[in-house]
């Protein structure tokens, strides 16, 4: 669906100011029919990126391809690709409805096929109530469901939101995510950055992650996740009179119930428990530690994978 | 293209007026009839006249506001609530955007412009003045001129920030009428470098002054139909020429 090859962006704030590397060398690409979270701190690059993609700032290398199927040029393009900017203020004096007409006016689509689209999508993405209100009145919720609403009103085939889900209630996060899921199932491309690690290990089955303007993982959510599971095992033992000196093994934390655990590496893991059974100790389980999406992200600290 | 270039004109023709700017319009109208009344009781023998340098006087600084606030604040504006990212991820070209946020707030302006000649209009006939068409050639123009002072500051506020966009367009309004008084002065006249001067100023800058008749209509004298077209086609060749520059820096610019 797209390839994002090489990419560097450089910014110059003012005239005598340092140059200042917003992307090095970025390369990913969305398959088609994936859904893919873009991952990374604040400041790491993933809404310079959205707007190189989108072709609101040229990159200073580097090139954007789209599938062909999507179009040959950029209006072609635009036609089939939804996109919602972060944190969108819109038209304070338009009411949601005519905002919606507004954006559907532009994306070509008949009065009958908007009314029709929005009879169809203000009751899932559950604006309906206010679409008769001027958006000034809008919730910060109320305005990214509207602006979700209207990226999608055109049915495109490839949906690109920039932080969709930030500074949303969980129930907004819950429902906004279940939209996406659907759109997902419904054969759509979704591709949307994020900096809550949770949401893209809980939806995607992609990810790609940006560090301070680096390419850091592009690829299967799974992959990652499985990729350092199985180094890791948690001990579970209960006695009585445990001696944790007598252990001498590190980092055991004491649980409730006369039960303690212990993390131990693979190498280290037959040793552990050796030395456990000589003491009498009983061992009640042991299992495969595996970390979340957040921890593996936290740890990658600019390592390439 | 054009339908998405009226489109976006409509809806933003729709946005500022939902805004307060007609009551700020019909507050100047009202100020209009009350000065002009307030006036005539204090002039003897010219009331009409008083109600027209009023009534245009009025027309024009609220039009020349207009363009000088509005106009610093169409794209920033537009970048800040990223609805221009909303608006250029449709199939909709830049040039056909920006012509179309100019298009709209030049219906703003010609609704100004309307409204309170109809207030001044009323205002003279009242005074037992009579309609002619000087007063809607005055208006004309005054659209004219207000147009080209919305490009200058749109085509500043694509580098500047609004509030100096806007300051820098004031000065070159201020210059380009003041610089019709400079011209005939004797000692400018006798000095070469003042001479070259004025010619670089006329060659890059907008000669306001030449779109303003409101003298003519105020001392009751026909407007020179030969000068009334050459400011015509001054205007418009000006108005021209700044848009198809601000289309072609727009379409380079890095929305960020």
């Amino acid at each position: 669906m797209l390839n994002f090859r090489n990419i560097t962006k450089v910014f110059k704030p003012e005239f005598l100011s340092q140059p200042f590397v917003a992307l090095d060398d970025v390369s990913f690409s969305i398959p088609r029919g994936s859904m893919v979270g873009f991952l990374g701190a604040n400041g790491a690059g993933k809404t310079t990126s959205l707007k190189i993609l989108m072709d609101f700032i040229r990159p200073t290398a580097g090139i954007v391809e789209f599938d062909p199927v999507l179009g040959r040029n950029r209006q072609e393009i635009n036609r089939k690709i939804g996109f919602l900017p972060e944190r969108p203020y819109f038209y304070p004096n338009l009411t949601g409805r005519v905002f919606l007409h507004y954006m559907a006016s532009l994306s070509e689509l008949s009065d009958q096929q908007f009314v029709d689209g929005v009879k169809r999508l203000a009751p899932r993405f559950k604006i309906d109530h206010a679409l008769d209100r001027p958006l000034k009145t809008y919730s910060k919720g109320m305005l990214q469901r509207i602006g979700f609403l209207a990226t999608v009103l055109h049915d495109p085939e490839f949906i690109i939101l920039d932080e969709p889900l930030s500074g949303l209630d969980p129930i907004g996060r819950k429902e906004l995510k279940d939209v996406i899921i659907d759109l997902h199932r419904e054969g759509k491309t979704v591709f949307f950055s994020t900096h809550i690690v949770p949401d893209v290990e809980e939806i995607c089955d992609r990810v790609i992650f940006l560090k301070e303007g680096k390419l850091i993982y592009d690829g299967e959510v799974k992959t990652l996740l499985s990729r350092d599971s199985g180094d890791v095992f948690l001990i579970k033992v209960k006695s009585e009179n445990i001696d944790l000196e007598s252990l001498e093994v590190a980092s055991v934390l004491p649980l409730p119930g006369g039960y303690y655990s212990n993390e131990v590496g693979e190498s280290a893991k037959n040793e552990v428990i050796q030395h456990l059974l000589t003491r009498n100790i009983e061992v009640r389980s042991i299992e495969t530690v595996k970390p979340s999406l957040e921890e593996i992200f936290y740890q990658l600290k600019g390592q390439n994978v | 293209m054009f339908n998405k270039i009226f489109t976006v004109a409509r809806f933003t023709l729709h946005e500022l007026l939902k805004s307060k700017i007609l009551f700020v319009t019909l507050f100047i109208g009202f100020l209009i009839a009350v000065a002009t009344y307030v006036a005539t009781e204090f002039t003897y023998g010219t009331p009409q006249k008083v109600a027209l340098d009023f009534g245009f006087g009025m027309l024009s600084l609220s039009s020349l506001g207009i363009s000088l606030f509005m106009g610093a604040s169409l794209l920033p504006n537009e970048l800040d609530s990223r609805t221009v990212y909303m608006v250029i991820s449709r199939p909709v070209p830049r040039w056909c955007f920006i012509l179309g946020k100019i298009l709209g707030l030049m219906g703003v302006l010609a609704i100004n412009v309307f409204i309170l000649s109809a207030f001044t209009i009323s205002c003279l006939l009242l005074l037992g003045g009579e309609l002619n068409q000087a007063i809607i050639f005055t208006a004309a123009f005054n659209i004219l001129e207000s147009l080209l002072l919305l490009l200058v500051v749109v085509f500043l506020s694509l580098f500047l920030n609004s509030i100096l966009s806007s300051s820098t367009a004031f000065l070159i309004l201020f210059l380009g009428h003041a610089i019709q008084e400079t011209q005939s002065i004797t000692f400018v006249q006798n000095r070469a470098v003042f001479e070259y001067i004025l010619k670089f100023y006329h060659f890059f800058l907008p000669a306001f002054y030449k779109l303003n008749f409101k003298d003519y209509l105020v001392y009751n004298t026909s407007i020179p139909q030969l000068e009334m077209l050459g400011s015509v086609l001054y205007g418009s060749t000006y108005c021209l020429g700044l848009i198809l520059l601000i289309i072609f820096i727009f379409n380079r610019k890095n929305l960020d």
